[in-house]
């Protein structure tokens, strides 16, 4: 009778335990092996969202599927589409609402790299954050998450990407693999990594234009510059990392016009019409350019550089003192660049394409891949 | 007359020899933090960044600055006999983080007995010529030029105003020339009991002519008369050699070790 009595009790508590391991088991996941050039220098990945296999591999699906919108029609690529580096071609993108967005679509690229406050104005402060924050928002992706956390839970292949990734599904499993898969968008084999390893040398033009984009002008030693580096790192391209140095005020508008920018985020007056200093990578395919996509091509860029800059009380005295030939009118900001200077400049711009990183199978949409696998 | 035997006098001096030892390691002083911490200034007025204007020392206007930043690095404390040198001594000092100062701590070393404590402005020639990521050096960095000239020493932005005319300040200065090596007497007084060195840095000692002619504004201790450059004839300072020198002239002079209670935060 006393055995039965304590075998009676052992039982449901062995049977309550075993439910409650196999709801806590953590999944086995394999760490994503990868590679990337030493020149990018130093990364970091949160503790909490280590980068498997098993998250990039559900971040992708989820990033092609406009499962992830409240019409079923918009996903993450809509507005972010690997041939345009990860860009829509719009000046500004459109979401669900129809309404166009307040910002062009920036380029997914080296995102591991480079400044830590995510989106033009800086007001994401992690690449979860910044997965995440378009698919509530009502004009891109309108989404209710707790609806579609009852979607992907009545999905099996979900159900099983979830269970593999993180357990279960979750809202923060669906910001953190996206986030996974948007860490892995590594651009490192264009013509101007091939020539940095060596493995090439650029024309003589792209080679001006190379030495231009590097420099800042100084006529008192008669160095010519493009006064790119000011803002765009000579490896990465992108805005610098530091704090908010990989941000600037770059002359679009004068005071009137000014716009927000990186005050959205510190209140600070200081920072009013500071915007991210993008990545050059792939600028070529990105086009229209700045925050608001103003210009068309890189021709304008350059244009707006050399002659179209506008003063406000935040403009950088960098750009204000930038010149090529000594100050003669001081109320006209230039970088008097000539025009051999400027193809060189656009010239060296083409060699940061990178083709593979633009084709690479690994980051394009699963769902066609299934499709065509029959 | 009390006989010991072998073993209790083995006990005893034992006792006597780990009492003694635990004695001498509790007068040992422990390593502490030490905090070299930088406060700026420009003269007498402590620096604030963009909503604050400076008499332009060598001419006429104001000025104001919107960005300050500069690498200090291959930090050595020596005592009578030995010395520490800190690895991968590279140190970004920067003033726009929300403190009025900005600091670099040197974990648990001995902070009494110290001597002379040293310090490079900017980056020595060797790690200037690479592109490695040590300490605060990043080649991707606001502070890089590019690969073939090396790094910032001192980055100062801002803008000078003359009745209505507004000039531009840029002078990012660099070169292997410019990497200045300051040495520093300490005393435990100049320590302060939470292991803080305070340093000022003064600006304006940037702009001291190497020179007796010029506008005299401020007096050493020594009432020895300082003459500064004016500003708007030395507006950017890049790459000319002879302006960069001008300017890195300072960089001997702007550093110097304050006690704490001249230091108004």
């Amino acid at each position: 009778m006393k055995s039965a009595k304590v075998v009676g009790v052992l039982i449901p508590i062995f049977i309550a335990s075993t439910i409650y391991y196999i709801n806590n088991k953590k999944p086995a996941t394999h760490l994503v092996e990868f590679t990337a050039p030493f020149v990018f220098g130093r990364f970091t990945v949160p503790q909490n969202n280590p980068l498997t296999q098993e998250s990039v591999l559900l971040g992708r699906r989820l990033f092609y599927d406009p499962l992830l919108s409240s019409n079923n029609q918009v996903s993450c690529a809509t507005c972010h589409k690997q041939p345009l580096a990860f860009t829509d071609g719009l000046k500004t993108s459109v979401g669900v609402s129809g309404k166009p967005l307040a910002f062009n679509s920036m380029s997914l690229v080296n995102l591991m790299w480079g400044p830590k406050h995510f989106f033009w104005n800086g007001r994401s402060p992690s690449l979860e954050d910044q997965a995440i924050q378009p698919i509530e928002h009502l004009d891109e992706m309108s989404r209710n998450i707790e609806d579609l956390l009852v979607d992907l839970n009545n999905d099996d292949t979900y159900r099983d990407l979830f269970k593999r990734a993180f357990g279960e599904v979750s809202a923060q499993g669906i910001a953190k693999a996206l986030a996974n898969f948007q860490r892995m968008l590594i651009s490192s084999n264009s013509r101007y990594d091939q020539y940095i390893r060596g493995e090439l040398t650029l024309s003589s033009i792209e080679e001006q234009g190379r030495k231009l984009f590097m420099a800042h002008p100084d006529t008192k030693v008669i160095l010519r510059g493009g006064n790119c580096i000011d803002c765009h790192s000579q490896f990465l391209t992108g805005g610098f990392s530091t704090m908010f140095d990989g941000f600037s005020n770059n002359g679009l508008d004068d005071d009137q016009a000014l716009q927000a920018g990186l005050f959205t985020l510190t209140n600070n007056e200081a920072h009013r019409g500071l915007f991210k200093a993008p990545t050059l990578r792939n600028i070529a395919v990105t086009a229209p350019y700045m925050h608001d996509g103003r210009f068309t091509t890189l021709e304008d860029v350059l244009a707006h550089y050399n002659g179209g800059i506008k003063r406000s009380k935040t403009l950088s005295p960098l750009i204000i003192e930038a010149d090529n030939i000594p100050k003669t009118q001081k109320n006209h900001i230039s970088l008097n660049l000539n025009d051999d200077e400027i193809i060189a400049i656009i010239a060296f711009l083409h060699t940061l394409t990178d083709k593979e990183f633009l084709t690479n199978p690994a980051f394009s949409n699963p769902f066609t891949e299934e499709n065509n696998n029959g | 007359m009390v006989k010991y035997n072998k073993l209790t006098m083995i006990l005893i001096i034992l006792s006597v020899a780990i009492v003694a030892i635990v004695a001498v390691d509790g007068y040992r002083p422990l390593p502490k933090d030490l905090i070299l911490r930088f406060h700026p200034y420009v003269g007498n007025q402590p620096l604030v960044l963009h909503h604050q204007s400076y008499k332009n020392p060598g001419g006429s206007g104001d000025f104001s600055i919107t960005d300050f930043q500069l690498f200090i690095s291959n930090i050595t404390v020596k005592y009578s006999t030995s010395s520490i040198s800190e690895l991968n001594s590279y140190h970004l000092i920067r003033f726009d983080g929300g403190t009025s100062f900005d600091q670099i701590l040197i974990p648990k070393i001995k902070i009494k007995d110290i001597e002379t404590l040293s310090l490079g402005i900017g980056v020595d020639p060797k790690a200037n010529g690479t592109i490695m990521f040590t300490g605060d050096l990043d080649p991707n960095s606001r502070m890089a030029w590019n690969w073939q000239v090396g790094y910032k020493f001192l980055l100062l932005e801002g803008k000078l105003t003359i009745e209505d005319k507004q000039i531009p300040l840029v002078y990012h200065i660099g070169f292997d020339e410019s990497y200045a090596v300051l040495n520093f007497d300490i005393t435990d007084e100049k320590i302060s009991n939470d292991g803080v060195i305070n340093f000022k840095i003064d600006l304006l000692r940037l702009f001291q002519k190497t020179s007796i002619t010029g506008k005299s504004l401020a007096k050493t201790p020594l009432k020895q008369k300082i003459n500064y450059i004016d500003m708007s004839e030395i507006s950017q300072v890049k790459f000319a050699p002879d302006d960069v020198k001008k300017i890195a002239y300072g960089f001997h002079h702007f550093i110097n070790i304050v006690n704490i209670v001249n230091i108004v935060n």
